[in-house]
Order: structure tokens, then C-alpha cells, then sequence
């Protein structure tokens, strides 16, 4: 991927769609992550789960607008979650978002890599936003090296 | 109780990252990559004998530890994390923080916090920041 491709990503929508924070699911999550089923309030890590389910394309389909395959690699780099008011355990979220930078870098001992970062936004049944994430995606470019 | 810059945070630990568990958030997250769930896969990537914990798996572990400081999850306003290193199957996770600000926002308290999920014996796993209103925790002249 160029550079000019790359900085073409800035900007590109998201499908997006909608995303359900089942009950029986707020408990699966608990259970695995050792929280505390409260029943009303969802676990905070559903503004990640609707942003990973509910942002409208598979990882695959977003490492492709990225110029790479789940074989390249990519990492995690940072996440936000930042939260208006508290999820609600059954409330179903419309999920929209957009790819909003992408940085080539070359460390010494990493080599050449992109950080690429998108934003997502989640709006409960009354249109106002409840919560957004913003996350980055590191992609090793050992092809730009 | 005050909530005041300086306090630290009751740690929150798993004394046993669960395998089986990371199966179970494959599911619920739709996230395919074998590293999670295959050990074969593992070890014919180089990355060892044991599955690596899925990063939001992490990021929730600091979550539950600033909800049994706050007494919910519902006084989370914000958290950013950085994702440092891997957590693996079998690790014990310890998460703690720092309170390093309190401040009044709209009538409410809110307290900034260093966090960070160390893992025993190896490294940093998650570093960052987050953001709780601890209003129901101040005493008001």
C-alpha cells in the first residue's frame, strides 16, 4: 500500500448497522471477563462489543480497506471507550463509523508499519449518542520496508 | 469517604487466565483467529504453548476493577488503553490505579486514574488512563 492509498482511508465510512445487548450475552461476558451480572447495567466492554459486531464488515474485510490480511499481523493499539451514559443490558444500538487517520511510521526496530485508527459511534433508540470508541489497528508493511 | 489525587485503587486480580473462556469470547466476539482457541495454530505461528487472551478481555479486567472501586459500572465515563503485550492462557493478571485528579464537570465529581494490568512475573500487558464520576463517593460540606 502507498502512502497515498494509505491517507486515502481518512475519512471512509463504516456500514455500521445495529446491535443488541442480549441479556443471555451480558452474562456470557461476565462470566468470561469475572464480572458481576447486574442485570440492568451491560458491562462497558459491550461499547467494544457493538463496535466489533455491529460496525457492518468482518476484521477480514477491514484489514482488506487496509491494504492486508489477517496473516500480516495486525495488532491492537489503542482503544477508547468513552461513555455518555451506561449501557443498558437489552437496548439495541444503531453502530456507526468511519476510518478517521492513518500514520506510516518506520522504527528502528520494528520497521515500516501503519497505525490506522477508526471511530464508532453507538445512538440508543431515541437517536442521541450513548457512547463512542475510538480504536487504532497496527499493520506491519514488511513489503514498504 | 473522599475520593483524593494520590489514592490508589483496590487492585483486582485473576489468579488463572481461563483457555476455556477465551473459547467462549471467540464466540460471543465472532473473532476467528485460531491464536485464542487452536494450540496447533500456536505453535505454527512461533508463539508458544499456550492461547493468547483476547485484548478486550484485558481492557475488561481494568473495567471491573474501577466498577468494584465505584460500586457499578455505571460511573465508567471513559477509559483509553494502550495494548503493550499479550496475556496468555494460565497468566495471573493483577489490575490496579492511581487517582490523579479529582474535578467537578455539570455537578458532578470525577475522578481521573492512571490504570494498568500488570501481569505477574512478565510485564505491562495494558496501560492508560479513565475517567469515573465518583460523585456518590465525595462528602459535601
Amino acid at each position: 500500500m502507498t502512502e497515498e492509498e494509505l491517507g486515502a482511508i481518512v475519512g471512509r465510512p463504516l456500514p455500521g448497522g445495529e446491535y443488541v445487548i442480549e441479556p443471555y450475552v451480558d452474562w456470557l461476558l461476565n462470566d468470561v471477563v469475572g464480572g458481576v451480572v447486574d442485570g440492568h447495567w451491560a458491562h462497558p466492554l459491550f461499547a467494544y462489543m457493538a463496535t466489533a459486531r455491529g460496525k457492518g464488515v468482518t476484521w477480514d474485510e477491514v484489514f482488506e480497506i487496509c491494504g492486508a490480511t489477517a496473516a500480516d499481523g495486525p495488532m491492537f493499539g489503542e482503544h477508547e471507550t468513552e461513555l455518555l451514559r451506561p449501557l443498558e443490558v437489552g437496548e439495541k444500538v444503531k453502530v456507526s463509523g468511519r476510518f478517521t487517520s492513518a500514520v506510516r511510521k518506520d522504527g528502528r526496530r520494528t520497521g515500516v508499519f501503519d497505525v490506522i485508527g477508526f471511530e464508532v459511534e453507538l445512538r440508543g433508540a431515541d437517536g442521541a449518542l450513548a457512547a463512542r470508541t475510538r480504536n487504532s489497528i497496527v499493520f506491519p508493511r514488511r513489503s514498504a520496508a | 469517604m473522599t475520593v483524593r489525587p494520590g489514592d490508589a485503587i483496590p487492585s483486582w486480580e485473576i489468579a488463572d487466565v481461563s483457555r476455556e473462556k477465551m473459547k467462549t469470547m471467540a464466540a460471543l466476539l465472532a473473532d476467528s483467529n485460531p491464536i485464542h482457541f487452536d494450540l496447533e495454530s500456536v505453535r505454527k505461528l512461533g508463539m508458544g504453548n499456550r492461547p493468547i487472551n483476547q485484548g478486550p478481555n484485558n481492557l475488561a479486567y481494568l473495567m471491573n476493577m474501577l466498577a468494584v472501586w465505584t460500586g457499578g459500572h455505571e460511573h465508567l465515563r471513559k477509559i483509553t488503553v494502550r495494548f503493550r503485550s499479550n496475556v496468555l492462557g494460565d497468566d495471573h493478571v493483577i489490575a490496579r490505579g492511581t487517582v490523579t485528579d479529582v474535578r467537578e464537570n455539570d455537578g458532578r465529581v470525577l475522578a481521573d486514574c492512571e490504570v494498568e494490568l500488570l501481569v505477574e512475573g512478565r510485564d505491562t500487558a495494558l496501560s492508560g488512563t479513565a475517567t469515573v464520576d465518583v460523585t456518590h463517593m465525595t462528602e459535601r460540606p
